[in-house]
C-alpha cells in the first residue's frame, strides 16, 4: 500500500525559481530539506533534532531521518518515542525491529531510502564515517532534489577540526557542501567564550572555502548569554541536548 | 615530509576509540595491526586516518590471530606496535598474546569489551576480565589497565607502551563499548612535555652486524624440551612479575578510611559507584569505594588491607563474578562479609548501587 | 679426523649436526636456503621465522636472527615484522600443515596483499611432528595415522596444490615456484629468485619444496627417493608458476 505521506514523484521536478543577487532566495517550494554531515561526534544528530523541532514548532510537518550506517550507536533510535510526541515524524529503526544491533549496522531502513518523497520538510541525520556525504547517494532522488541543502557540522574542540586549516581540509573531503554549522562545545564544560572562539575559527574557514556559516549552536542557557547572533554575526540556534539519552 | 604530532595541551571532545588513536600517536606508536570488530573499529578508523600524516603505519590483517602475531613481529623488529580488539576477536587474540608472554614481547592491546559469550552484543560488558587478565594457556604474565573514561584511555594508553617496553610484559588497556563510543571532554597532551619520558624500543632482531661473525644471532623460541626447562623459565618470569607487581599496581580509593562497607568495582562501573558513594556519604552512611586500576597485577596488598579492616565488601560489575573472583582470592581468609551485584552485559547506574548498598548496610 | 661436510656459511656450526631425522628433507631445503642467502650476501639482513612442527627444529640452525612462532602463524609474524622494518629480509619457513591447513588464511592474506616476504613451505604429505597424520597434501590412497585405510579422495579431498592456489591469487610482482629435494640446484635457484624478489621489493615470494619424511613414511632410502621423485611428482609439478613480468627488469629506477 502506498504511503499516503509520499509526495507524487513529479513534484520533485518542479524547479524552484530563485531571485539571485538580491541577497534573498524566494523559493516557489517552501519545503526545507537539510542534511547534516560531519566528523564523528561533531554533533550532527543533536543539530538535526533541534532543527527539526524548531521547524515543527513553527507548525510545519517535519520528517527526521536517521541515516547512521556505520554503527548505530548514539542514533535517533532510542529517542523515537520522545521525538514523535514532540510532533516529529521520525524515520528510524525501532530497537525491537533490529537483530544484532551494531553488527548489522548497515541495514538501511527502506523508508529512509525514500524519505525525500515525503510530504513536508525533511531533516537528514547523516551518520558519521569517512563516506560522509556520499551516504546521500543512497537516498532516492537526492541528486535532483532542488531543495536539498547539505551542512557540515563543526566542533573546534575536536582535534581533527581544531584549526582553520584542519576544517578546510576536512570539508574538502566531504563532497558538495552548502554551508557550515559552528557546533563548538565541550559538553557540560562549554563556555560562551569557547562557542565564540568556535564562531571565529569556523567563520574564517567558511570564508576561505567560500561557504556561508548557517548558524552557531549553543545550549539554551549559553545561547541566552551569547544573544541572537555570535561575535561573527552568525545566527545563534539555541540547542536542547537530547543525545546523552540516546546511547545505543 | 611528515609533521610531528605536536599535541598541544588542551581540552577536547572525542569518542573513546578516537582517544585511543590519539594517545597511541602521542605515545610514539609506530604501527597498528588490526581487524574489524565492533566496538573497537574507530580505533582503526582514526589511526588509519592519522597514521600517514605522521609517518606511522597501519596494516589491516585477515583476522585477529594475524593482527596479534603481526604485532609481535612489529615489536620484535623494534617498533612500538599495537592492536585493538573485542569479544570473540579477543578470544583469538589470546594465541598471539600467549607467545608474547612466553617471549616477553612488549605488545600493547586495547580491548573494548562487548557482551558475551559468543557474538552476543556489540554494546558493552565487563565480561572479558578473566580472558584479558589470564589469557589462554599459561599464567597471565601480563599487565592489564582497566580504564574508567576518556582521560584514563588517554593516560593509560600512553602508559601501556612505557610499561610494556620497561618490563617486557604484554600490556592491555581494557575498555568497553561504552567508553569506546561515548563522548566526553578530556585533556590531551604531549607526554614528554609533561615530563613523561617515552621509552625507546630496542629491536629484538635485525641488529647491527652479521650474526655469527660480529655478534651472536638473536634467536627466540617458545618451544621447550623438558618439564624442568619450562619450569625454570616460568618461575623466573613469575618471580620477575611478582617482584614488580607492587610498582605496577594502581588503584583509586574513596572514603574507605572509616567505611563500614566498601564497594569494589573497576572500569566504567566505578563511575556509578563513585557517584553512589558520594550520595551515600551525603546521607551520612559510612560507605567507601575502591577501584583496582590494574586488574593484573591486582593491587592485592590494598585489597587485603581493606578486607582486614572493613565489615562488608560489595563487588559490583557488569559480569557474573569475574572481578569478584580476583578480589575474593585476595580477600580469602579475612572475616569481612562479601556481597555482590552482578549484571552481566548491562550498564549499572548509581541509583541501583545506592539501593544495594543500603540493603547491605541494613543487614545485621 | 672426521671430514666436515660442506655447510653454507650462514649455518651455525656450533650446534651441528642438526636436529632432524636422518633422511629428512628439511636439512636439504635449508641447505639450499643457506646457499641462496650466502650467494646473495644478505646474512646480516635476514630474519628467519619458523613454525611449529618439525620446522621448529631449525630455530637455531642458522647464524641468522630467528624467531620460532606458533603453528601456521609464522606468516603474519614475518609480515608484521617486514611492515615495521622494510629493510629486513623476512623469511617464513613452515610445513604443509602450517602453510596449507591451520595457517592457510594467513598465507592467503599475505599473498593477496603482496606482502614483501618470502614464504617457504616444505611439503612432506603429512603432519610429521605429531606422529604422521593426514594433511591437505596427503596423496590419494596414502596411509597415515588418521587415514589408516589410505586417503579417500571422496571424503577427504585431493592433494592440495598450494603453489597453484597462491599463483592464482597473487597480484603482479609476486614470485611462485615449486621445487624439490630431488633437484637441489633448481631448488636453490628458486629460493634465490624468491629472496631476490623480496630484496627488489616486487612483492610476495613463495616456494613450495617437495620434501621427504622417511620416519613417518616408514621408507628405506630407495623407496623414500621413489616417493618424492615419482609418487609426489605425479601430483605436484616442479617449476616456476609465477614470475614477475617486465617489472623485474626495472632496477635503479
Amino acid at each position: 500500500m502506498p504511503d499516503p505521506s509520499c509526495r507524487p514523484a513529479f513534484l520533485l521536478f518542479i524547479k524552484p525559481t530563485r531571485l539571485k543577487n538580491r541577497g534573498i532566495n524566494i523559493l516557489m517550494s517552501d519545503r526545507i530539506v537539510e542534511a547534516y554531515i560531519g566528523e564523528y561526534a561533531s554533533g550532527k544528530s543533536e543539530c538535526a533534532i533541534n532543527r527539526a523541532l524548531e521547524l515543527a514548532r513553527q507548525g510545519r510537518k517535519v520528517n527526521l531521518v536517521d541515516l547512521d550506517l556505520v554503527e548505530p550507536f548514539y542514533t535517533l533510535r532510542p529517542l523515537q518515542k520522545e521525538l514523535s510526541q514532540l510532533g516529529l515524524e521520525v524515520i528510524a529503526w525501532k530497537t525491537e525491529e533490529t537483530v544484532g544491533l551494531g553488527e548489522a549496522g548497515t541495514v538501511i531502513k527502506p523508508a529512509a531510502r525514500w524519505a525525500l518523497r515525503r510530504r513536508g520538510d525533511v531533516i537528514l541525520d547523516i551518520g558519521y564515517g569517512i563516506e560522509g556525504a556520499r551516504t546521500l547517494n543512497l537516498l532516492e532522488g537526492a541528486n535532483q532534489d532542488p531543495d536539498l541543502k547539505i551542512f557540515a557540522v563543526i566542533n573546534i574542540s575536536r582535534p581533527m577540526t581544531a584549526s582553520v586549516k584542519d576544517i578546510v581540509a576536512e570539508v574538502s573531503t566531504m563532497g558538495h557542501v552548502d554551508g557550515l554549522i559552528n557546533n563548538t562545545h565541550l559538553a557540560e564544560e562549554t563556555t560562551a567564550a569557547l562557542v565564540q572562539a568556535g564562531a571565529r575559527t569556523v567563520t574564517t574557514a567558511a570564508d576561505a572555502i567560500g561557504l556561508p556559516v548557517i548558524a552557531t549552536l549553543a545550549e539554551e542557557k549559553l545561547a541566552e548569554v551569547i544573544g541572537p547572533v555570535d561575535c561573527m554575526g552568525n545566527r545563534v540556534r539555541p540547542l536542547k541536548r537530547f543525545m546523552p539519552k540516546a546511547f545505543w | 615530509m611528515t609533521e610531528a604530532p605536536v599535541i598541544e595541551e588542551k581540552r577536547v571532545f572525542m569518542t573513546g576509540n578516537e582517544v585511543v588513536a590519539w594517545a597511541a600517536l602521542a605515545a610514539g606508536a609506530d604501527i597498528m595491526y588490526g581487524y574489524p570488530i565492533t566496538p573497537q573499529n574507530e580505533v582503526m578508523h582514526y589511526w588509519s586516518r592519522l597514521a600517514p600524516r605522521y609517518g606511522r603505519n597501519f596494516l589491516q590483517t585477515e583476522d585477529e590471530l594475524s593482527a596479534g602475531f603481526a604485532t609481535t613481529g612489529g615489536v620484535m623488529a623494534g617498533s612500538k606496535a599495537f592492536t585493538a580488539t573485542a569479544g570473540s576477536g579477543s578470544v583469538l587474540m589470546q594465541e598471539p598474546m600467549a607467545m608474547a608472554e612466553m617471549m616477553r614481547l612488549p605488545t600493547v592491546t586495547v580491548v573494548q569489551q562487548r557482551g558475551g559469550p559468543s557474538t552476543a552484543t556489540v554494546i558493552y560488558s565487563q565480561q572479558e576480565v578473566t580472558l584479558t587478565t589470564m589469557g589462554g594457556n599459561g599464567e597471565g604474565i601480563r599487565v592489564v589497565y582497566s580504564t574508567a573514561g576518556h582521560q584514563d584511555l588517554y593516560d593509560y594508553t600512553i602508559k601501556a607502551f612505557n610499561i610494556a617496553w620497561k618490563y617486557r610484559f604484554p600490556t592491555f588497556v581494557l575498555g568497553d563499548g561504552y567508553q569506546a563510543k561515548m563522548r566526553e571532554p578530556l585533556t590531551i597532551y604531549d607526554p614528554e612535555r609533561r615530563g613523561i619520558k617515552l621509552l625507546q624500543p630496542d629491536p629484538f632482531v635485525g641488529g647491527e652486524g652479521e650474526p655469527g661473525r660480529d655478534r651472536p644471532p638473536a634467536q627466540y623460541r617458545n618451544t621447550y624440551n623438558l618439564e624442568e626447562e619450562l619450569y625454570e623459565k616460568i618461575m623466573s618470569d613469575m618471580r620477575e612479575f611478582e617482584e614488580n607487581s607492587a610498582d605496577i599496581a594502581e588503584y583509586e580509593s574513596r572514603h574507605t578510611e572509616d567505611a563500614e562497607l566498601v564497594i569494589i568495582a573497576h572500569g566504567i562501573v566505578f563511575r556509578a559507584v563513585r557517584e553512589a558513594v558520594d550520595n551515600l556519604r551525603r546521607q551520612s552512611l559510612s560507605v567507601g569505594a575502591f577501584r583496582p586500576v590494574t586488574l593484573r597485577p591486582l593491587p592485592g596488598g590494598q585489597i587485603k588491607e581493606l578486607a582486614a579492616r572493613v565489615k562488608k565488601i560489595l563487588v559490583v560489575e557488569s559480569a557474573y563474578g569475574q572481578i569478584a573472583r580476583l578480589v575474593k582470592e585476595k580477600v580469602c581468609g579475612a572475616a569481612c562479609e562479601i556481597y555482590s551485584m552482578f549484571k552481566p552485559g548491562i550498564g549499572i547506574a548509581a541509583a541501583e548501587v545506592e539501593m544495594r548498598a543500603k540493603e547491605i548496610l541494613a543487614k545485621q | 679426523m672426521q671430514p666436515v661436510p660442506a655447510m653454507p656459511k650462514s649455518w651455525r656450526l656450533d650446534n651441528k649436526p642438526h636436529k632432524f631425522c636422518p633422511g629428512c628433507g628439511h636439512g636439504l631445503i635449508l641447505k639450499c636456503l643457506g646457499k641462496a642467502i650466502d650467494e646473495l650476501e644478505i646474512q646480516s639482513r635476514v630474519v628467519y621465522g619458523c613454525d611449529i612442527g618439525c620446522s621448529l627444529l631449525s630455530w637455531d640452525l642458522f647464524n641468522l636472527d630467528a624467531v620460532q612462532t606458533h603453528h601456521g602463524r609464522t606468516t603474519p609474524v614475518m609480515a608484521g615484522m617486514k611492515r615495521a622494518r622494510p629493510e629486513l629480509i623476512c623469511i617464513a619457513y613452515m610445513g604443509d600443515g602450517g602453510g596449507y591447513s591451520i595457517g592457510v588464511q594467513h598465507l592467503v592474506g599475505a599473498a593477496m596483499r603482496n606482502e614483501k616476504i618470502t614464504v617457504i613451505v616444505a611439503n612432506n604429505t603429512q603432519y610429521a611432528m605429531t606422529g604422521g597424520q593426514m594433511a591437505p597434501t596427503t596423496l590419494p590412497g596414502q596411509k597415515t595415522e588418521t587415514s589408516p585405510y589410505g586417503r579417500d579422495a571422496e571424503t577427504t579431498g585431493l592433494p592440495f596444490r598450494g603453489a597453484e592456489m597462491i599463483a592464482a591469487i597473487v597480484p603482479e610482482g609476486a614470485y611462485v615456484a615449486r621445487g624439490s629435494i630431488s633437484h637441489l640446484t633448481q631448488l636453490t635457484r628458486f629460493l634465490k629468485k624468491a629472496l631476490k624478489n623480496q630484496i627488489d621489493g616486487h612483492g610476495f615470494s613463495f616456494v613450495e619444496a617437495l620434501s621427504a619424511c622417511p620416519t613417518n613414511w616408514r621408507t628405506d632410502a630407495a623407496r623414500t627417493w621413489e616417493f618424492v621423485e615419482k609418487d609426489m611428482a605425479e601430483h605436484f609439478k616442479r617449476g616456476e608458476i609465477k614470475i614477475p613480468g617486465k617489472k623485474e627488469a626495472v632496477t635503479d629506477a
